[in-house]
């Protein structure tokens, strides 16, 4: 044990004597969340768009006013024609355009069927789709007050609820997928890297020859490690619930047990890397390519599982990003404990028991 | 007594045999200089003698213990210093004894002293903080020497321990050997400079995996029939 403390205690100081390292493992996390939160928002306020009223009734400046009067948009622009229109699009001035045409309110109230028209710009594709959301929701918002005070009464409403994420808000998709992104950097990639150096600066071999067991070596270089990525995890959790007001609606307790599991999971896999390279060029390129691309790309975090081809559907299972993101949403979302995400910690922590054995198996051969 | 019995070692590589059926035995107190060219088997050789690698046959003896079933003990007993310097250049010279002290199981009290008592040999006492990064490297490699021996082995293996230093400080290095050697530790060394095999009490010159030549300097210049062990290396490794 006493062994075990001194490795311990050597790593801390390899590792607070490399400065840059250190700011960067540390930064890195504060970095990666204001980055995430501030620039890579999916979320749209205060779109400028442009209304063509046809009518110019009370109906359809009352649908005006919700449109306004919603985050959602700014009216900029009332052009009186379509050419006028075309014109804010080339000119960039509008994202989107909504044209009510004439008895707008008489075909309201008689028919029951009034309709508007919604102009895109999509050559941004995501921006386009959103808003185009934004104005059906706010259609609705209108469509169900107009019932409500509709003398006439309306056959059917429809009502949507946005269940855990009322407001859509994209900080609940990527405080998930930045905490699996740091655990992973820092603690399979770190340690799998500092592994390596000491297989190539000829440490490690040192340290073979001595008595001390292998494992000692080996976990004495990834806990710091696992240390460092909890502390950030910690500072991603307290930024996005106090800056990008993430709610965390399950026990805190039970979701910091559930990123030490992952932690556990990201750390064997590292010791897995370690044992099959020699260079530490060889671990970076191991870890980006077998674990990090993976994880950005087939974890759910940026692109949703579901539209992909049914192979990487598959693929996705063994990575052990997929099912942390899952069950850390549902516990900071939805508030689940270990009774709802159970499967997802099993299979986690089989992952990690697996990669660890591997690790020692080979390890244990002599050479 | 003998501290080294090495009996028929072998160890093959799948199709390719590093070390081919050597038998030798080396004497406590003994300095035994383990020649050989490049690639002749020696660090396979080593290797197996410290317990780190299984040996496909025959068996060794270290320091009165069996390679196969009890290299545990081995490293005990054993010291070990590489060609290449394998000391931690981020931590200080006090730190890397430290550590290999701790892990040894010295007890840190006396850990410190033993220390204290080996860098004032070295007379390195000023430079016990200093980080091993900025050290020059005759005296690092004298640092691993002392850091290698700080728990007391019975035997120490040192591989090319000087290579890359300068004459001055390979005449130091040498000098250390020799201390060390007369309290009866037993040194099994490995170089390149045919000088130093000469300060050797006996020496063996492999090749291809197998001893070629095994006796005293002084043996082996007569034996072979010229004046200095670096023709009798030439000769052998050249056949």
């Amino acid at each position: 044990m006493k062994e075990l403390r001194m490795i311990l205690r050597k790593e801390f100081i390899h590792i607070i004597r490399d400065r840059i390292t250190l700011l960067l493992v540390l930064a890195m996390p504060v970095a990666l969340v204001l980055l995430f939160g501030f620039t890579i928002s999916t979320d749209i306020h205060n779109a400028r768009i442009a209304v063509l009223d046809h009518s110019k009734d009370t109906q359809s400046q009352a649908f005006v006013r919700k449109l306004s009067s919603s985050n959602y948009f700014q009216v900029v622009s009332y052009p009186n024609t379509e050419t006028e229109i075309d014109f804010q699009f080339k000119e960039n001035n509008i994202k989107l355009a909504i044209i009510i045409p004439q008895n707008f309110e008489n075909e309201l109230e008689n028919e029951h069927n009034a309709t508007i028209q919604v102009i895109d710009d999509v050559s941004d594709l995501n921006i386009a789709s959103i808003l185009n959301n934004y104005v059906r929701s706010v259609v609705q918002d209108f469509q169900n007050e107009y019932n409500q005070t509709s003398t006439l009464g309306e056959s059917f409403s429809i009502t949507t609820k946005m269940k855990y994420n009322p407001n859509m808000e994209s900080v609940y998709m990527f405080v998930p997928g930045i905490i699996t992104l740091i655990m992973i950097l820092v603690t399979a990639l770190m340690s799998s890297i500092t592994l390596a150096r000491e297989k190539e600066t000829g440490t490690m071999r040192m340290l073979f020859i001595t008595p001390v067991k292998k494992i000692y070596v080996v976990i004495g270089k990834v806990i710091p490690y696992m240390i460092i990525s909890f502390l950030s995890t910690i500072v991603i959790i307290i930024i996005s619930v106090f800056v990008f007001k993430m709610p965390l609606n399950g026990s805190i307790l039970f979701l910091l047990l559930l990123c030490i599991i992952f932690m556990l999971t990201a750390a064997s896999f590292g010791m897995l890397i370690s044992t099959i390279s020699t260079t530490q060029l060889d671990a970076m390129m191991i870890t980006m390519m077998g674990l990090f691309l993976p994880t950005v790309l087939l974890s759910g975090f940026l692109f949703p599982l579901n539209s992909m081809p049914m192979i990487f559907q598959i693929l996705a299972n063994i990575f052990p990003a997929k099912w942390f993101i899952l069950a850390i949403k549902d516990v900071m979302i939805k508030g689940s404990g270990f009774f709802d995400v159970w499967p997802y910690l099993t299979i986690l922590f089989g992952m990690a028991v697996i990669f660890i054995s591997i690790s020692l198996k080979m390890l244990d051969k002599r050479n | 007594m003998n501290s080294i019995e090495v009996e028929h070692l072998t160890k093959k590589f799948g199709d390719f045999i590093a070390v081919n059926d050597i038998s030798f035995q080396v004497k406590e107190g003994e300095i035994f200089g383990f020649l050989g060219a490049n690639g002749a088997g020696k660090t396979t050789a080593i290797k197996m003698m410290s317990g780190l690698l299984q040996p496909t046959s025959g068996t060794a003896m270290v320091a009165g213990y069996d390679v196969i079933t009890q290299s545990k003990l081995i490293k005990r007993n054993i010291g070990y210093m590489s060609q290449r310097f394998s000391l931690y250049n981020d931590l200080t010279v006090f730190e890397n004894m430290q550590l290999f002290g701790t892990i040894y199981k010295i007890p840190r009290r006396e850990l410190k002293d033993r220390i204290m008592d080996s860098l004032a040999r070295l007379d390195m006492t000023k430079q016990a903080n200093l980080l091993v990064n900025s050290i020059p490297l005759g005296w690092k490699q004298k640092l691993a020497f002392a850091t290698a021996i700080l728990h007391k082995p019975k035997i120490v293996f040192l591989d090319e321990p000087t290579s890359g230093v300068d004459p001055i400080v390979r005449r130091e290095f040498w000098n250390l050997i020799y201390e060390t050697a007369s309290t009866g530790v037993t040194i099994l060394v490995t170089t390149h400079y045919m000088d130093e095999a000469e300060y050797c009490h006996r020496i063996s010159i492999m090749a291809d995996g197998v001893i070629r030549l095994l006796g005293t300097p002084e043996e082996l210049k007569k034996q072979v029939g010229v004046n200095t062990i670096n023709d009798v290396f030439v000769e052998y490794v050249k056949h």
